[in-house]
């Protein structure tokens, strides 16, 4: 018997062990490698280096059945003048066989940096939403949207 | 055929809603047909909406936005004038819609 729960022991160890890794390697590598990705599949994009910001809104159901039709609410904080306001956002979709969804380009005095549309989705991913601001700055927005059907085949 | 859902009048310096739709299969190219040849790529790449001649909202259209394409946006009630609507489609086709706005 201690013989046997040794054994059972050890080998729940070596699981636990393996799990323990594998999660360990999940949680430093994975997060920090996708928020990397995103960043330079933008400045590849662009040829700018985003930053993350809470002026952009990024609103997308977190769940959808269907990848084919996805809606998407974009909205950025900006007085909108000519000395400050938003030129375009981008929208990416960095797990769709083609990364590009739309670019939407506005005007001081005249449009709000806000719309929405629908859009397909090929997988569960992040979509990243890429503000442009007079001023050259990128503000990047993301959130994680998951789909039951391949909006792109 | 394309659709729009703008008003007819609004105050100086209002905020407005536009709705614009076109039905457009957007075809990705992306598709085979049934014997497996690429289905050609057909979407509407452009959308411009323009006020008093001048480009208020564009939209530059990849093969990721869904087939039927809508666009709900706000604009700012400047001047009494006319709002047109262009839809670009990829061959050259062109949509269009126009609506007088006054603005009091």
């Amino acid at each position: 018997m201690p013989e046997e729960s040794e054994i059972r022991g050890s080998t729940r160890r070596e699981l636990l062990l393996t799990g323990v890794t594998g999660l360990a390697t999940t949680i430093i590598v994975s997060p920090a490698s996708a928020s990397d990705e995103d960043t330079e599949l933008i400045e590849h994009l662009t040829g700018k280096i985003p930053t993350e910001s809470d002026r952009v809104h990024l609103a997308m159901p977190r769940i959808f059945p269907n990848g084919y039709t996805v809606p998407l609410t974009i909205e950025v904080d900006s007085p909108m003048t000519e000395d400050d306001h938003v030129k375009l956002v981008r929208v990416v979709a960095p797990r769709n066989p083609l990364i590009q969804v739309a670019a939407f380009h506005f005007l001081p005095q005249c449009s709000q940096p806000r719309v929405s549309t629908r859009i397909r989705l090929a997988e569960p991913q992040h979509v990243l939403a890429v503000a442009e601001v007079s001023d050259g700055t990128l503000l990047m927005a993301k959130t994680w949207v998951e789909v039951a059907t391949n909006g792109c085949a | 055929m394309p659709r729009i859902q703008v008003p007819n009048t609004a105050t100086k310096g209002e905020i407005f809603q536009v709705k614009a739709l076109i039905s457009h299969q957007m075809e990705t190219g992306l598709r085979h047909d049934s014997e497996g040849k690429v289905i050609p790529r057909k979407i509407i790449n452009k959308f411009v909406c323009r006020y008093n001649g001048l480009d208020v909202f564009v939209v530059d259209l990849h093969e990721a936005v869904a087939a039927n394409p809508y666009f709900e946006f706000f604009l700012r009630a400047t001047e009494s004038g006319r709002l047109d609507f262009i839809w670009e489609e990829d061959g050259g086709g062109v949509y269009s819609l126009a609506q007088q706005l006054v603005v009091s």
